[in-house]
């Protein structure tokens, strides 16, 4: 059984309007599963759709095989699911490490687990130790970007939304996130990966869809999107 | 010193002088500040609901007039004693906050604004109106708490709730329930994002400072005397706002501070009639423009200041931390 599966999803910022047209999807567990298009095809709305920021107009939501489409975001974050939006998540009053307890306290309240939990982020992030005292705001766009994935890694999701990592940032870190996407994976956790730098994710996923104005244009393992790369990326670019 | 046993000694010195304050003045001064520790109660929690959780509600002082007219109203034709009908307004504040969080809490900025000061002002014209209970604009004489007018013991009272909802206050915004407001109120969907319920937090505050409201208005209610519609227009949640930026926005001693030196102004002023509200007004304008530290940054500027003119008195300076 699938992790995650959408079904015919149709969904929207208002009624009537689908931003999303009819979206087929699996997500299979400890793997990575892209989803790239061009600006515009519904990539952000399908994350936030499944995060339950939006109801579905229609279709169907299952996590191994429970329907979460009537859930709030908070309920569906109970169940192992985090998503680290494109905008970073953190709070920029607050230093690092209280922005990672703030992550963790949420879920969990044991203290000795939070240690722990943090310890380990920072063993992952070791940039983010050196500044687990500065106010978030100091950092630079990838050690956000860093820090908003980490925050939701405290909470120990077993499935992981990522929207767009690599938007803004430097090529060296960009490097540095898919490294760490591909770790997170070898932990056993799942991820449904959003984004429009088709090279890298297609590098990183097992398995991909395109989508296009809110439909699936063509899916497949990962080798058949490495074959046709070139023309995968012509199309998108111009929105062909 | 170390700072506990600092912080200590400057406890017991406040309360010492807090203590002797009524023994010293007048009987009018001490009913002024029993006036003005009621507000650091009604400013504390608004700052509470409005500075921390960012809700800007405009119904606060409605809440203490629920509170009063409840007390008043249930010992009045049921013959309660007092404090089961100051419980009894407290309930009743509670359900109505957690009723009317449900309404509005999901609107922003504005829309609440505007939702809550309509609530405000349909309990003031249905007090108003309903005269035949509420005795409307002839007042409804209510039972004095401790039997006589006579202030000071009233004073001591006020002190006793002004020092323990300042402590639960203080304790719920360093809890891990004040992280999450300010989280709230900082980034709602970052928040969301996080696994924060906070449709949920957001009613909570609204209900706490409800409460707090509640039991300031009763038990003013009963030192008053004499409950009327006129505390529930909307100048007197004015005051509240007020107050709060004069002292400090989203600081924890700034409303407090803000209370007792508005209370103390507005009383010295009393011959300028409503001018008041114009001079205050423009307080509030120069205060949230050109600095929105307020009266406890002006002071804890001036106590810096002092520290380095006169070094020797450094260490009893920096007893607090700057967010205070």
């Amino acid at each position: 059984m699938a992790r995650l599966e959408v079904e015919h999803v149709a969904a929207g910022y208002v009624e009537g309007i689908d931003i999303l047209g009819d979206i087929t999807l699996r997500v299979e567990p400890g793997s990575i599963t892209g989803v790239i298009g061009p600006n515009g095809a519904g990539k952000s709305t399908l994350l936030k759709t499944i995060f339950g920021f939006l109801r579905p107009h229609r279709g169907r939501i299952t996590l191994d095989g429970r329907e979460i489409n009537a859930l709030a975001p908070y309920e569906i974050k109970r169940l192992g699911i985090s998503y680290v939006p494109q905008g970073a998540n953190i709070f920029p009053q607050l230093t690092v490490e209280e922005n990672l307890q703030l992550g963790a306290w949420v879920i969990k309240q044991d203290r000795a687990r939070v240690a722990g939990r943090l310890e380990s982020a920072y063993t992952a992030f070791p940039r983010l130790r050196e500044k687990r005292r500065r106010r978030a705001t100091t950092l630079s766009g990838g050690e956000a970007k860093m820090l908003s994935l980490a925050k939701e890694l405290v909470t120990e999701p077993t499935l992981l939304l990522v929207d767009e990592p690599s938007a803004g940032l430097a090529p060296r870190i960009v490097e540095q996130v898919y490294a760490q996407l591909l770790s997170v994976r070898e932990q056993g956790v799942t991820i449904l990966l959003v984004d429009q730098n088709i090279n890298k994710a297609v590098q990183v996923s097992n398995y991909l869809y395109m989508i296009e104005r809110g439909e699936v244009r063509r899916e497949g393992p990962r080798r058949d999107f490495v074959d046709q790369l070139h023309a995968i990326v012509r199309d998108a670019l111009l929105g062909a | 010193m170390p700072p506990l046993a600092r912080r200590i000694a400057w406890s017991l010195l406040a309360f010492a002088a807090l203590s002797w304050l009524p023994l010293a003045v007048s009987e009018y001064h001490t009913h002024v500040f029993i006036i003005s520790l009621y507000y650091v109660i009604l400013a504390a929690s608004w700052n509470l609901l409005a500075g921390y959780a960012g809700q800007f509600s405009l119904a606060h002082h409605t809440f203490a007039g629920i509170g009063a007219y409840t007390s008043a109203l249930l010992s009045l034709y049921a013959g309660v004693p007092i404090l089961v009908g100051i419980g009894a307004g407290v309930v009743v504040a509670a359900i109505v906050g957690y009723g009317l969080g449900t309404l509005c809490l999901r609107m922003r900025a504005i829309y609440l604004a505007l939702a809550t000061w309509a609530f405000a002002e349909s309990v003031r014209l249905l007090v108003a109106v309903e005269y035949p209970i509420t005795r409307g604009d002839q007042g409804l004489k209510t039972a004095l708490f401790f039997g006589t007018a006579q202030p000071t013991p009233y004073y001591y009272l006020f002190l006793g709730l002004t020092l323990v909802s300042l402590l639960v206050i203080w304790q719920i915004v360093h809890s891990r329930v004040g992280a999450y407001l300010q989280a709230i109120r900082d980034d709602e969907e970052a928040a969301t994002v996080m696994g924060l319920d906070t449709f949920k937090w957001k009613r909570a505050a609204f209900v706490i400072s409800a409460v707090f409201a509640a039991v300031a208005g009763g038990f003013q209610g009963h030192y008053i005397g004499l409950l009327s519609p006129t505390p529930m227009k909307f100048n007197e949640m004015a005051m509240i706002i007020i107050m709060v930026i004069a002292g400090g926005f989203r600081t924890f001693s700034g409303p407090a501070l803000g209370a007792v030196f508005i209370e103390l102004l507005s009383e010295e002023l009393r011959a300028w009639g409503e001018i008041r509200m114009v001079l205050f007004a423009v307080l509030v304008i120069v205060v949230a423009r050109a600095y929105p530290a307020g009266l406890l940054g002006l002071c804890v500027a001036a106590g810096k200041r002092l520290a380095r003119l006169a070094p020797g008195l450094t260490p009893l300076l920096t007893a607090r931390r700057p967010e205070d």
